[in-house]
């Protein structure tokens, strides 16, 4: 690998913003040809700052970029591109209402006369996905394929204007584990045609698992580059956060209490009358956490909104703390007790234009004291966001800065504390470490389990099988709409074995089930 | 816009210094803003006279501290619009200027007295006070919709009934003042401006039930609505028209009429009625758990809906308070600037509320401001056709370019990115962009 040359070289990068926040203190990187390198690190530990610079997107306060050994000056992305860069950004840059195959050559596209060549751009586009395993459906429109299918588009636009250096900007956060497969099976072939690849990432798993080598970067600086051959996982967390990660949670034993939460036949048919929760029943107790484990889309979604009164059932009953509860009536819910971290917190969990001290108070904004003889009192919802701010640790410089001025990271703090702060008896958390880095995930799973042990009836949802296993007190398998398992202990269960329920080629009896309630 | 300004009100800022700064700021901006009231009134009392004669003869006439206090009031709107939208009120500026530029050059091309043309336009509503009063009249009525409309865009809502619901508004105000027996003068304007509103709220509770609870478009809803509104007006007008009257015009209204309290202008005590609703407004929207939910919908109905808050009811809200005020505007028009009632009394008011809600950003305390140099123009222009016989449709195509210029913010804010993108460092709306994850592109 050292042999290779050089491809890209930041040497001292500094970026300073002029409201003086410094995104890059004199960082280095230099990726080889054809390598899979990975840049990791913390939200805001300047990973986007930097591939910003190299992409044209940000002028460096100072410091130099090589290409190929040649000093440039990347001012705008469409330097970047002649100089062989692509970048894949997080939040994809394609039009919905176009067709792949339009989208692939957008800008460039080939003409016949003064007409768009289509057919030429569509034969362009199968060819170049086929020379490079990135299939996709010429002509389908954007807006119908998945979202693994979008971003093999990014990367073929990328290739269809010349490009050999990739940045690909956390790629797999929006990513299924299937198609995280294919997608890495896709960048082992653009490298083996010669390509290189940078690769943002916070999921050391994935570090390990396809990259050559990772530099490491935190507060704005590079702590080091290694092998990844030579580097543990234990061994770059230390890196990204700057101590001791305990990848292992401290969970004391657990002391079950009253049912909670008790659902009973619950149905749920979607608009399309398709029934997606067939007669679910199970309880939740206090102090103890239920998990979900399931392959995403088969009712998990649906439940949470259920029990969160977001949609209605179709049939049975739900009960918190022995009271039956409304559903498709949010409020309601929440008085009850309920406390929601949604899947998508951007869609659900939060106002990205509004303010954090708004964002913190969408559950109790009505009562006492934010509300006195109708009127709200902006020292106390400004107090109450300062309060939740410092306790949660999350970076702002004011609580009256819009939400989306934070990192992903600390917007999942935001959502966490406040459902954390509603003193709920019932906790549904759907994903709560999705898309978070390290530190936070270390962080949010000891809230969940500090508050178990608090007595907080919690249930867990989560697409990620290692989470579930490590949290839970329980486990519940879920497999198109219904339970088809129960586990007491989950550390005695097999993955391979949770794996054949997932699927559906196994399923408990009733029995089975009742004796592990 | 600015993007990084914060959503609730930026009084509210927590550092002391920053604080002291801006009452520093805000005193000096007091002062100067009584300074240049005093010299505008001097200039609009003592019409064409000048040097120091003009000011014994403005002070000497009975007018004076009227009409010096509302000019003082025209400065603290602009004073509360500067500091309710900070740097973007230079960027308001700058688009004036732009907008101006362009419009002289068209004068340029089809007027023979370009300069003359051009200063009836600019300076026109100060020359006289009969022109001043025009002016500050139309000021009021778009201030009134304008916050109507505020109102309902807050919430993400296109609701553009208002027009509707001003010509409801003045009907019922109308009415109540024909035919409802003498009673004592305030009172009956009371009842006027109830009547204005009830008929407002019923009129924005149509479409808004129909958005909240069968998901009806409410921009269709409410422009299909409009006609229907007008046709009830003119069926009533017609029914209640004296026999011998040759057009459809309801007899003056003798009761109930707000005070005038300007000689040779339509300004009455209505003006404390707008002042009132500002404040209300700005109340509403920014202190009130009802403007919480209003601006949690506009910002993320879905959020809104997880956090616990009955969107259909928000919804329902925001169109009825909006109504109210559309209905009150109408009320304003019968009773203090027509004084009776006629066909298509509202004449488009409406819409251009709408622009003065988009010139205001959806902020309250910034309408008035927006409101006076919107209506500046729509005066000026008919003063530019008698002072300087240009066309009342050339006026128009100059207004309409100028409205076009203001409402374009994306010139605006092409021309920061790419400057942005030429030089360094950054400015710091433009870091803070970056920070909320905005790809700034050439």
């Amino acid at each position: 690998m050292t042999t290779n040359p050089t491809v890209i070289e930041a040497r001292d990068i500094v970026k300073i913003y002029p409201n003086g926040v410094c995104a890059n203190n004199g960082v280095n990187l230099s990726v080889t040809k054809g390598e899979i390198h990975a840049l990791v690190g913390e939200n805001g530990a300047g990973k986007t700052t930097l591939m910003k610079v190299l992409y044209g997107l940000e002028r460096p306060t100072s410091g130099q970029i090589f290409v190929r050994g040649v000093p440039v000056h990347i001012s705008n992305p469409q330097v970047a591109i002649k100089l062989g860069i692509g970048m894949v950004h997080q939040n994809f840059m394609l039009v919905p209402s176009f067709t792949i195959a339009e989208n692939v050559v957008l800008n460039t596209e080939p003409r016949r006369g003064i007409a768009v060549d289509m057919a030429k751009a569509i034969a362009q586009t199968r060819a170049l996905a086929e020379q490079y395993g990135l299939s996709v459906v010429p002509e389908a429109e954007v807006s119908s394929v998945p979202v693994g299918m979008r971003q093999r588009v990014e990367i073929l636009k990328a290739l269809y204007r010349g490009a050999d250096i990739f940045i690909l900007d956390e790629p797999t956060a929006v990513l299924t584990p299937g198609e995280t497969r294919d997608l890495f099976a896709a960048i082992r072939n653009l490298v083996h045609q010669g390509k290189t690849v940078i690769f943002i990432t916070h999921k050391l798993r994935e570090v390990k698992e396809i990259s050559d080598r990772v530099t490491v970067m935190r507060d704005a600086k590079v702590i080091g580059t290694v092998n990844t051959s030579e580097a543990d996982e234990r061994m770059l967390a230390r890196m990204m956060v700057g101590r001791e990660v305990f990848m292992v949670v401290n969970k004391p034993p657990v002391r079950r209490g009253k049912p909670v939460l008790e659902v009973r036949n619950l149905d749920y048919v979607s608009e399309t009358g398709k029934a997606v929760l067939q007669h679910v029943t199970f309880n939740v107790y206090a102090g103890e956490i239920l998990g979900i484990a399931g392959v995403e889309g088969n009712g998990q979604t649906e439940l949470a909104e259920v029990l969160t009164g977001l949609r209605s059932a179709a049939g049975g009953t739900i009960s918190v703390d022995g009271k039956l509860i409304l559903t498709g009536d949010p409020r309601r819910v929440r008085e009850a007790g309920v406390a929601h971290i949604p899947e998508d917190r951007l869609t659900n969990g939060a106002a990205v234009t509004a303010s954090i001290s708004d964002n913190l108070v969408v559950d109790r904004y009505y009562r006492v004291p934010f509300n006195r003889n109708g009127l709200l009192q902006p020292d106390k919802i400004t107090q109450n966001a300062n309060a939740l701010i410092q306790r949660f640790d999350i970076v702002t410089s004011n609580s009256d800065n819009p939400l989306q001025s934070l990192s992903g990271g600390n917007m999942q703090k935001v959502i966490v504390a406040r459902e954390f702060s509603s003193q709920p008896r019932l906790l549904i958390a759907a994903q709560p470490t999705r898309g978070v880095d390290v530190g936070a995930i270390e962080f949010i799973h000891q809230q969940l389990i500090d508050k178990r042990s608090d007595g907080l009836a919690i249930l867990l949802i989560s697409a990620d099988l290692q989470e579930v296993l490590k949290l839970s007190d329980r486990l519940m398998v879920m497999y198109n709409g219904q339970i088809v398992a129960i586990f007491r202990d989950p550390s005695a269960v097999a993955e391979d074995e949770l794996g054949l329920y997932m699927l559906g080629s196994k399923r408990q009896t009733e029995q089975e089930m009742e004796s592990q309630q | 816009m600015t993007a990084a300004a914060p959503t609730t009100s930026p009084m509210a800022s927590p550092s002391p210094r920053r604080r002291l700064t801006q009452i520093v700021a805000a005193l000096v901006g007091v002062l100067l803003a009584f300074a240049v009231s005093f010299v505008l009134t001097v200039h609009v009392v003592a019409a064409g006279i000048t040097g120091s004669e003009s000011i014994s003869k403005a002070l000497s006439s009975p007018n004076f501290n009227n009409i010096f206090g509302f000019n003082v009031l025209v400065g603290l709107a602009l004073l509360l619009f500067i500091i309710q939208t900070g740097w973007g009120a230079l960027r308001v500026l700058l688009t004036v200027i732009a907008a101006l530029i362009i419009g002289f050059i068209i004068m340029l091309i089809i007027s023979k007295d370009p300069f003359k043309a051009y200063n009836a336009l600019l300076t026109g509503p100060l020359s006289r006070s009969n022109r001043w009063g025009s002016w500050i009249e139309d000021a009021m009525g778009l201030t009134l919709v304008g916050l109507a409309i505020t109102l309902v865009f807050r919430a993400q809502l296109f609701s553009l009934g208002a027009e509707g619901q001003i010509a409801l508004g003045a009907m019922a105000a109308g009415l109540v003042a024909l035919f409802v027996p003498p009673l004592p003068l305030g009172v009956h304007i009371a009842l006027a401006v109830l009547a204005a509103c009830v008929v407002g709220f019923l009129w924005g509770l149509i479409p808004g039930v129909l958005r909240a609870y069968l998901n009806a478009n409410e921009l269709v809803s409410t422009l299909m609505l409009n006609p229907i509104a007008a046709l009830i007006y003119s069926y009533i007008l017609d029914r209640i028209r004296p026999a011998n009257a040759g057009y459809s015009v309801s007899d003056p209204l003798t009761a109930a009429l707000w005070p005038r309290i300007i000689t040779g202008t339509r300004i009455t005590t209505a003006i404390f009625f707008v002042i009132a609703a500002v404040f209300v407004v700005w109340l509403i929207i920014q202190r009130t758990p009802l403007g919480y939910e209003i601006r949690m919908i506009g910002a993320n109905i879905r959020f809104a809906r997880y956090g616990g808050i009955n969107t259909k009811r928000t919804i329902v809200l925001a169109m009825v308070v909006s109504g109210i005020l559309a209905g009150l505007t109408g009320a304003y028009l019968a009773l203090a600037i027509q004084q009776k009632l006629v066909l298509a009394i509202s004449g488009g008011l409406a819409f251009e509320g709408v622009v003065v809600a988009l010139l205001a950003r959806n902020k309250p305390l910034a309408v008035p401001a927006m409101a006076l140099l919107y209506s500046y123009l729509r005066v000026g222009g008919p003063i530019m056709q008698t002072d300087a016989t240009v066309s009342l449709e050339v006026v128009r195509v100059i207004q309409s370019i100028i409205i076009l210029l203001f409402t374009a913010e994306g010139l605006v804010a092409f021309l920061q990115e790419r400057r942005a993108l030429r030089r360094q460092p950054l400015t710091e709306q433009d870091a803070s962009r970056v920070a909320e994850g905005a790809i700034i592109q050439p």
